[in-house]
């Protein structure tokens, strides 16, 4: 048996705006045949306190695309180790970095979040460097100097709770 | 060695992936391409966003598999996207997320090596606060799980959440 629930909002509705800066951005590529060899390099001990802030991962080009976001201290250390243990060819590291994430009551559950939140950012010339949405939530990854400027402009379109 | 402790597995419905590549202006095109799922009343169940080194975008999104037809109609209308991008697409795959956990790079690795070891493919990865999803084929889901269930601590008598409401946002509005 299906259940259809109903709703509708005027305005996205949010649990608010939450800001990280100081964060450096790490990205490489790894072979897809090789995936459990970089599995089991990424599940070291060594590497088991490394606080992520942001993850995702693309296929690309019969391989996979990893791009991590942690406090530079720690991304420096993890790039440096990765760099000596995996014999990285393409590979990117920015600093300084900053995440800005947000989730709300009905994501997950409507259209629309993904538009209000790219179109708005569009609108006030902020480049988005990387974006990962999944389990109800949104994170954006921006220019360290474009955060406040990027929450005032998605503060337009979507309703913060207070 | 001591298996990684997870607090539970979330499953998804069957949804379908579109992988779009190409030069710029990628911001432009998340921003068109969503507008015109939006107009469609189609959700975005899932959604990855990156500039490759190569000088490449990627945008992956993937939408709950009834709306494939609808969807792949969007990507491949003419105008929508200049020519040199391109785009792929995968009929019927779909989405474990693991939470809570303690540490996403260590969930990540662990999945990565008995996933591979399994031939069970990853075709996208992202974290949320408290979770980590991973899309993969949807036949392949039994097994994966079956995969994690071996390889992760779970709370007792734990078994996998599987979605039972299905939510639609209505277009007609109620004043009170």
């Amino acid at each position: 048996m299906e259940t259809i629930a109903v709703y509708w909002e005027s305005r996205i509705k949010t649990y608010g705006f939450n800001k990280l800066n100081n964060l450096s951005l790490f990205e490489f590529y790894y072979p897809a045949k090789k995936t459990a060899e970089l599995g089991k390099i990424l599940s070291d001990h060594n590497f088991q306190d490394i606080k992520t802030k942001y993850i995702i991962a693309q296929e690309s080009n019969n391989g996979i695309s990893l791009v991590f976001c942690l406090p530079e201290k720690e991304g420096r250390g993890f790039h440096d180790s990765l760099k000596k243990t995996l014999s990285l060819k393409l590979y990117r590291y920015l600093y300084p970095v900053g995440i800005l994430f947000f989730h709300g009551p009905h994501f997950g559950d409507r259209y629309g979040i993904a538009d209000a939140a790219f179109s708005s950012l569009l609108e006030a010339g902020i480049k988005v460097i990387s974006s990962g949405c999944s389990s109800a939530s949104v994170f954006l990854v921006l220019a360290e100097d474009d955060l406040s400027r990027a929450e005032e402009a998605l503060s337009k379109t979507f309703d913060s709770a207070q | 060695m001591e298996r990684l402790k997870i607090g539970g597995l979330k499953l998804s419905v069957a949804l379908c992936q579109f992988e779009l590549r190409g030069p710029g202006p990628p911001q432009k095109i998340a921003s068109t391409l969503s507008k015109a799922l939006a107009a469609e009343k189609i959700n975005i169940e899932f959604l990855t966003y990156n500039l490759s080194k190569d000088g490449a975008y990627h945008i992956s999104l993937c939408v709950n598999q009834d709306k494939y037809y609808s969807t792949s109609k969007i990507v491949q209308e003419k105008g929508y996207f200049p020519v040199n991008w391109e785009v792929v697409s995968r009929e019927k795959i779909g989405m474990v997320t693991i939470f809570p956990y303690h540490s996403a790079l260590a969930v990540l690795g662990v999945i990565m090596a008995t996933w591979g070891e399994n031939s069970i493919p990853v075709y996208g990865v992202a974290t949320s606060l408290s979770a980590i999803s991973f899309l993969t084929d949807f036949q392949a889901i039994d097994k994966a799980v079956e995969v994690i269930q071996s390889s992760f601590q779970l709370p007792d008598n734990h078994a996998p959440l599987k979605p039972e409401l299905h939510y639609y946002q209505s277009t007609v509005s109620k004043k009170d």
